[in-house]
C-alpha cells in the first residue's frame, strides 16, 4: 500500500492503480466471508485450544494446567475405547453407504420418465435432522409398538420380539442401518453430479471399440470419479467420526457404555463431568486427527486422471 | 478512486458492525417469553423488571404462577424457559459472562454445586425469619445449605412412590386397597399379576435410564435403613448390606420374568407408555405422573403408596427445583419478596395444590384440594418424608447413563452379579468423590 512514487512513466503507474482497485474489490469480496470464517471458526478454535490448557469448570475460575489435560488423556481407557469404537464405526459404516449410493445412483443416472420421483425418494431421509430420525427409529424398533419387531413376527421370522440395544453387536446393527437409510441420498447425489459430469462421448467412442458395460464402468466412469468419490469418502469420515445424536439417543453409551463414541466422550466430560477443558483438550486431539485423516485420503484419491 | 474504496472498507465494516448491534439482543433471550411479558415492558409505577429462569419441566405451572404475580404486584418478573439438559450450561455459561438471571430456579441436586463454587446469594436471615420455614421441604433446605448458611428455598417439589394399576390388581386377585408393603409383597404380586400372561407384567423400571432409578430404586435402600452416601456426601457407602439387598430384589424379579424384557434398554421414554397401556402391575414414579394421568388417562384407575423397605418402613426421593438468587443478581430483595410470595399459603394452595402439584410446604400436605384425591396427599407425604443424596457431583454420580450408578443396577440386575457391581460401583464412586 505504498503510495507511487510521481517519478514513474503513466501506463505502469496506472496499471499499478487498476492492480490495487482490483486488490480492493477482491478484498471486499472476501470480506464477509473472512469476518464469518473468524467469527465463527477461527476464534472459537483458539478459545478451544486457550480452555483445553486450564482446569475448567462450568461455574468458578478456571486454573492455568499446561499441558497436563493432554497427559491425562493418555490414561484415559475410555477415551481410546471410544476412539477405536468410532474407528470401527467408521469403517463399517463407510463402505456400506459407499456400496449402496454408488448402486442407487448408477440405478437413478438414466434419462427415463419419473426418474425424478425416485431420486426424490432416496433424497428424502436426508433432509431429516438426525436426532428426529434417531427418535425415529428407537420408535420402529420398539419391543412393543415397534412395526420392525411386528413385520418380524408377521413373518415368523421370529419368535419373540428382539430388544435391539441390549447387545453391542445389535445396536450397532440398526444404528448402521438407520444412519445408512438416513445418509447414502447425500453420497448417491454427490456420485450422480459426478457420473454426469462425464462426457457421453467417452462411452461412445469405448462403445464403438467394443468395450461391454463392465469395462465401461471400470475403465471410464471409476477413474473419472476420482474426485468425486474422495470428496464423498471425506465427507462420510468426517461424518462417520463425529457421530454422535444417534447414539446419544439409540442407545446411551449403552450396553455397559460399550457404544460411546468420541464426540460422545467429550460431551460427557464438558456436560456431564463438567471438565470443559479436558473436553477442550479431547476436542482439540480430534481434530488434529481429522485433519490428517483427510489429508491423507485426499492424498491416496489425488485427481490425475484427465481427459 | 483509491479514497472511494477505502470508504468503500470502512463503511463495510460499518455495516458489518451495525448489524452485528442490531442482531445480538434479539439473539439474547433464548427460549420463550411469558405472555405476561407486555405489561412487564410498561414498566409499571416505580418497579423493577427481574428475569427469572426456569427449566421446562413445568413451565406452564410456572407461567401461571409468574402471571398472577405479575399481575398483583409493581416489580415484574420475566421468565426465560430453559430445556432441562441445557440448564447447567446456559446457567454457567451466562455466570461465565457476569451476566446472570436476577432469579433462578434449579434442580435442587445442583444448589449444592452452585453454592460451593460461590455462585449463589445467602438469604439465611431472610430465610430464617419465614413463619414457616421448619415446614419447608426438609430435603430442599438441606440440600440448600452449604457451610451452614442457606442459599435457597423450594420452589416446586417432588416425591417419588410406587404406582400400581388397580384393574390390574383386582384381576390378579390381589386387594387394590391393600398394596405392597415389603418387598417380598412387592415380588409376590409381581409374580400373580404376571401370571395373568397376555403382556401383562408385574413390575416395571427403565433399565436403562441413570436418573430414574436414583429416583425409584435409592428410597428402596433408604426404608430399609441402608445409604449410597455418608450424611456429609463425602464417602460411598455402597457396601451397606441394604444396597446390595435391594440390587437382589430386582435381581430376582428380573430373573423370575417379571418385568418386561424391554424394560432393560429403556432410557426413560418407555415408561409412562408402558404403564398406561394397562399391562404393567407397579412401578417406581413421581408426582409429576399423577397430573399427567389424570389428565391424559382418566379411565386408568391407579393407586400410589409409598416405596417399603426390605422388611418394613418406607422412604422417596425428595425432587424438584429450588429457587435461589444468583451473586449476580440485580435485585435480590424484590427477587425474594416473590420467594416470599410463593411459598405463602394463599399462592400454595391456589397455584401448586388446586394444579395438582405438591405444595412445597408440608404442613400443606393436607389440603381441601388434596382431600378429593388421597392418591396426592400421599405423593405429598413421601415428598415429605424424602431424602436426597447431598454431593458436589451429583451429575457424575448418578445422572450420568455412562457413570457408575446405572452401571452397577444393570450389572447386577441384567447380568446377575450382585457383589460384582457393588464393589465396582464403590471403587468408581470413591474416586469420583475423591477427585473433589
Amino acid at each position: 500500500m505504498t503510495t507511487v512514487p510521481a517519478a514513474i512513466a503513466k501506463p505502469p503507474r496506472r496499471r499499478s492503480t487498476l492492480n490495487r482497485q482490483r486488490s480492493i474489490a477482491g478484498f471486499l469480496f472476501v470480506l464477509p466471508a473472512v469476518l464469518f470464517t473468524l467469527a465463527m471458526f477461527i476464534f472459537p478454535l483458539l478459545m478451544t485450544a486457550w480452555m483445553s490448557l486450564h482446569d475448567w469448570p462450568l461455574l468458578g475460575q478456571a486454573t492455568f494446567l499446561g499441558i497436563q489435560n493432554y497427559v491425562e488423556m493418555a490414561r484415559d481407557k475410555q477415551f481410546w475405547a471410544s476412539l477405536w469404537f468410532t474407528t470401527q464405526y467408521t469403517l463399517l459404516v463407510t463402505p456400506a453407504i459407499f456400496i449402496l449410493a454408488f448402486a442407487l445412483a448408477l440405478l437413478v443416472n438414466t434419462a427415463l420418465r419419473g426418474i425424478g420421483v425416485f431420486r426424490t425418494i432416496y433424497f428424502i431421509p436426508v433432509v431429516i435432522g438426525l436426532g428426529a430420525s434417531s427418535l425415529l427409529w428407537v420408535w420402529l424398533l420398539n419391543d412393543r409398538v415397534g412395526i420392525i419387531n411386528g413385520l418380524l413376527l408377521d413373518l415368523g421370522l421370529i419368535e419373540r420380539p428382539i430388544i435391539w440395544f441390549v447387545d453391542k453387536n445389535l445396536a450397532l446393527g440398526v444404528i448402521i442401518v438407520s444412519v445408512v437409510w438416513k445418509t447414502v441420498g447425500f453420497s448417491m447425489i454427490l456420485l450422480l453430479a459426478g457420473m454426469q459430469a462425464i462426457p457421453d462421448e467417452l462411452y461412445q467412442a469405448a462403445m464403438v471399440d467394443g468395450a461391454n458395460y463392465r469395462q465401461r464402468l471400470t475403465h471410464i466412469m471409476m477413474p473419472l470419479l476420482r474426485s468425486t468419490f474422495a470428496l464423498a469418502l471425506v465427507l462420510s469420515v468426517i461424518g462417520s467420526y463425529l457421530s454422535f445424536d444417534q447414539f446419544y439417543i439409540m442407545t446411551r453409551g449403552g450396553p455397559q457404555n460399550q457404544t460411546i463414541t468420541a464426540v460422545y466422550w467429550i460431551f460427557n466430560n464438558s456436560f456431564t463431568y463438567y471438565k470443559m477443558g479436558y473436553g477442550a483438550a479431547l476436542s482439540i486431539i480430534l481434530l488434529i486427527i481429522l485433519g490428517a485423516l483427510s489429508i491423507l485420503q485426499l492424498r491416496i484419491l489425488r485427481d490425475d486422471v484427465t481427459y | 478512486m483509491q479514497r472511494l474504496s477505502r470508504l468503500l472498507v470502512v463503511l463495510s465494516m460499518m455495516v458489518t458492525l451495525a448489524l452485528a448491534a442490531c442482531t445480538a439482543p434479539a439473539a439474547a433471550p433464548t427460549g420463550e417469553q411469558a405472555p405476561g411479558e407486555q405489561a412487564s415492558g410498561e414498566q409499571a409505577a416505580g418497579g423493577v423488571t427481574m428475569s427469572f429462569w426456569t427449566r421446562d419441566s413445568n413451565q406452564e405451572q410456572v407461567r401461571k404462577l409468574v402471571d398472577a404475580w405479575n399481575d398483583s404486584h409493581a416489580d415484574q418478573i420475566e421468565i426465560t424457559v430453559i430445556p432441562g439438559s441445557d440448564y447447567m450450561t446456559k446457567v454457567g455459561a451466562s455466570v461465565g459472562a457476569g451476566a446472570p438471571p436476577d432469579l433462578m430456579a434449579v434442580d435442587l441436586i445442583y444448589v449444592p454445586q452452585f453454592a460451593a463454587a460461590d455462585q449463589l446469594t445467602d438469604i439465611t436471615d431472610f430465610a430464617k425469619a419465614l413463619p414457616y420455614f421448619d415446614s419447608l421441604s426438609p430435603s430442599h433446605v438441606r440440600l440448600a445449605t452449604y457451610d451452614g448458611k442457606i442459599y435457597g428455598l423450594p420452589f416446586n417439589a417432588e416425591g417419588s412412590f410406587l404406582i400400581y394399576n388397580k384393574g390390574l390388581f383386582e384381576q390378579a386377585g390381589l386387594d387394590p386397597e391393600n398394596p405392597p408393603k415389603t418387598w417380598g409383597e412387592i415380588a409376590d404380586a409381581a409374580a400373580q399379576i404376571s401370571a395373568l400372561g397376555d403382556g401383562i407384567y408385574g413390575y416395571y423400571f427403565s433399565g436403562a435410564c441413570a436418573g430414574c432409578n436414583a429416583f425409584t430404586f435409592l428410597p428402596y435402600i433408604w426404608a430399609s435403613g441402608g445409604d449410597v452416601l455418608n450424611e456429609e456426601g463425602t464417602a460411598a457407602t455402597l457396601t451397606d448390606p441394604e444396597v446390595a439387598a435391594a440390587l437382589d430384589f430386582y435381581r430376582q424379579m428380573w430373573a423370575d420374568g417379571l418385568i418386561p424384557p424391554g424394560a432393560q434398554a429403556d432410557t426413560g421414554t418407555d415408561f409412562a407408555n408402558a404403564f398406561t397401556t394397562n399391562t404393567i402391575g407397579m412401578a417406581g414414579t413421581g408426582a409429576f405422573l399423577i397430573n399427567n394421568l389424570k389428565t391424559n388417562f382418566p379411565d386408568l384407575d391407579f393407586g400410589v403408596t409409598f416405596l417399603p423397605g426390605m422388611e418394613e418402613g418406607a422412604s422417596s426421593f425428595a425432587g424438584g427445583d429450588s429457587i435461589a438468587i444468583p451473586a449476580g443478581s440485580k435485585y435480590p430483595e424484590q427477587a425474594f419478596e416473590f420467594i416470599k410470595w410463593m411459598s405463602s399459603d394463599e399462592v400454595q394452595l391456589t397455584y401448586y395444590a388446586q394444579e395438582n402439584s405438591l405444595p412445597v410446604r408440608t404442613d400443606l400436605a393436607e389440603n381441601e384440594f388434596f382431600a378429593k384425591d388421597p392418591r396426592l396427599t400421599t405423593a405429598a407425604q413421601a415428598m415429605a418424608m424424602g431424602r436426597t443424596p447431598y454431593t458436589v457431583v451429583y451429575n457424575q454420580l448418578f445422572n450420568d447413563a455412562n457413570g457408575p450408578w446405572l452401571k452397577m443396577i444393570q450389572t447386577a440386575v441384567f447380568d446377575g452379579k450382585v457383589d460384582e457391581a457393588v464393589t465396582t460401583a464403590q471403587e468408581e464412586f470413591t474416586k469420583i468423590l475423591s477427585e473433589q
